[in-house]
């Protein structure tokens, strides 16, 4: 009695899941479904769910916009940022994890802050600045503002991988000569590579996804791939078999990449607030 | 050991304090001397200081501000307690030994990580009153359709329901490593009393995770706050002013009627929003630390 209504209970729950998975994976499915019609396919209605799929999209959007320029500049700001973020970051955050002074937790939890702040308070007056230093449409402009959310979660979640190396070695490190920076570079750096590739990771996929200081701060030349797709939206309508397959191409790394730090996932999200 | 070298602190922490005090500090005090003055860059550069005016027209005069704060906490409210629930159950039901959890936990947190303008498409895509596929399932089982974004009163709630599936997966995978993190004595204990599956979650996995919840929701607080993308994507805060959240509000009235005082002012009162709810986090995870 009891083992059969465990059963209906098992069920039940793998119902559930089947559920939550259908909704989860249905929406990004539409998109690919998308982006591999002609746009005639993609505009008729009801939608036609048996076609003779193409990639013809995938092509055209290299050819009608300068859609691999946009994916050049993604990158070159992903990677310098996230190289900024982690160089920058990874000393802060051994100062914090490693040395006790005055302050040393409210400073903690100011460079914390500073990751709450709303991007759009930040964008008014780094847009003016960025005016007045002739930087708009530029890579630095946009890799500079990308700092202002990267280093603070480089910082925390760094501070997270130091705290969990064991302090002794390192001072036995010193007790044999070593300079505090020697002891950082040769000792801790290599134990927490891991925690470096993970969190660099993140800075990625934050600089990736960024859209509001990419939108104000770029015009044609330096512009992002997420600012691009909204290119795709025109008075005269949406190009939507072409958006989708420009979409996919946004979304692809960054799959990718999320499998990659899926162990650090819930501590990355949270900024390890959660352990 | 550590001690010893007194410089040695401010040699690892001074780069990034430089940094962000520039990037961050430095633009923030700008901006506050801004917004006393009625700054409009299509104006050239003339401007005159005005104290409190723009502070004044947005709490006295400015008939769309509560508005758009009524639309802001519609938003948040919703979304969080949205994404909570349906979180805290997703991550019930997840709750189980299995193999595979990190390709599912990949799959799982999809539309979390991926670009959010992205997920403004595809929910633009499956709302399209021509041809979206939302509004074909509807007909298929007998209902109107709908014309999701373009009509005022559904605008927000499809948002809202956007949003919902953006985040709740973050939600739940929070929830999910909390509940994987909880001591198992206590509800072997449960079991032994024999409580029910309802008293165990009431009485003992619910306090417990306490903790977690609190955490996330203050997280998914402040970043609901700050939601641009998938409103400039999905409906640019219309039709009318229905879905003009305070952020996208902000934005219209600094890069749109480039008044750049009043908008200066606009994002203090948001930052201010969003500070009292970030004191409200440190101060619980804080307290978790010193634990």
């Amino acid at each position: 009695m009891i083992a059969g209504r465990k059963r209906v209970l098992d069920v039940l729950v793998w119902v559930g899941i089947g559920i939550v998975f259908l909704v989860v994976l249905f929406p990004p499915f539409m998109l690919f479904l998308t982006s591999i019609k002609t746009n005639v396919d993609a505009l008729k209605y009801p939608p036609v769910w048996i076609f003779r799929p193409v990639a013809s999209n995938y092509r055209e959007i290299f050819r009608l916009i300068p859609f691999g320029h946009y994916l050049f500049n993604s990158l070159i700001v992903a990677l310098v940022s996230t190289f900024i973020a982690l160089s920058v970051g990874s000393l802060a955050a051994y100062g914090l994890a490693r040395f006790r002074f005055k302050r040393s937790k409210d400073l903690s939890f100011w460079i914390l802050s500073i990751r709450m702040t709303p991007p759009v308070a930040a964008a008014i007056p780094i847009f003016i600045i960025m005016r007045t230093l002739h930087l708009l449409d530029t890579y630095l402009a946009l890799i500079l503002a990308y700092c202002t959310f990267n280093i603070p979660f480089s910082v925390w979640l760094l501070r997270g991988f130091f705290q969990e190396i064991p302090r002794e070695i390192e001072e036995s490190a010193m007790v044999d000569g070593c300079s505090p920076f020697a002891a950082f570079w040769k000792i801790s750096i290599p134990l927490i590579a891991p925690g470096i590739a993970a969190t660099g990771i993140f800075t990625f996929i934050f600089s990736w996804n960024e859209f509001l200081f990419a939108l104000i701060l770029t015009g044609s030349r330096a512009q992002t791939v997420p600012v691009a797709l909204t290119g795709f939206i025109r008075e005269t309508g949406i190009m939507w078999s072409h958006m989708a397959a420009a979409g996919v191409l946004a979304m692809v790394p960054m799959v990718v990449f999320t499998a990659l730090v899926q162990k650090n996932l819930v501590k990355g999200l949270t900024m390890g607030a959660i352990k | 050991m550590f001690k010893k070298k007194k410089w040695a602190p401010f040699f690892f922490i001074a780069p990034a304090v430089i940094i962000l005090l520039l990037l961050v500090i430095f633009p923030l005090v700008y901006s506050l001397g801004v917004s006393f003055t009625n700054w409009n860059i299509v104006r050239g550069g003339k401007w005159k200081f005005v104290g409190l005016g723009n502070y004044a027209y947005i709490f006295l005069k400015d008939p769309y501000f509560r508005t758009s704060l009524k639309v802001t906490l519609i938003y948040v409210i919703s979304v969080v307690a949205l994404e909570t629930i349906l979180g805290l159950i997703v991550a019930m039901l997840l709750n189980r030994p299995m193999r595979k959890i990190g390709l599912l936990r990949t799959a799982l947190v999809l539309p979390t990580t991926m670009t959010p303008v992205v997920v403004g498409i595809i929910w633009r895509l499956l709302y399209n009153p021509e041809l979206g596929t939302l509004n074909y399932f509807l007909e298929l089982f007998g209902f109107q359709p709908l014309n999701w974004l373009g009509d005022p009163s559904t605008a927000l709630p499809s948002v809202i329901v956007a949003d919902v599936w953006e985040w709740t997966p973050f939600m739940a995978l929070i929830l999910l490593a909390g509940l994987q993190s909880l001591p198992h004595d206590p509800f072997e204990a449960a079991l032994v009393d024999g409580a029910s599956s309802f008293q165990i979650f009431r009485y003992v996995t619910f306090p417990l995770l306490l903790p977690t919840l609190i955490v996330a929701v203050l997280l998914r607080t402040m970043d609901a706050f700050k939601t641009f993308d998938l409103i400039f994507v999905l409906t640019k805060g219309g039709p009318g002013m229905s879905t003009e959240v305070l952020s996208y509000y902000t934005y219209r009235y600094g890069f749109k009627f480039f008044h750049i005082g009043r908008a200066s002012a606009y994002s203090y009162v948001l930052l201010i929003i969003v500070i009292a709810i970030t004191q409200l986090l440190l101060r619980f995870i804080r307290e978790g630390e010193e634990r």
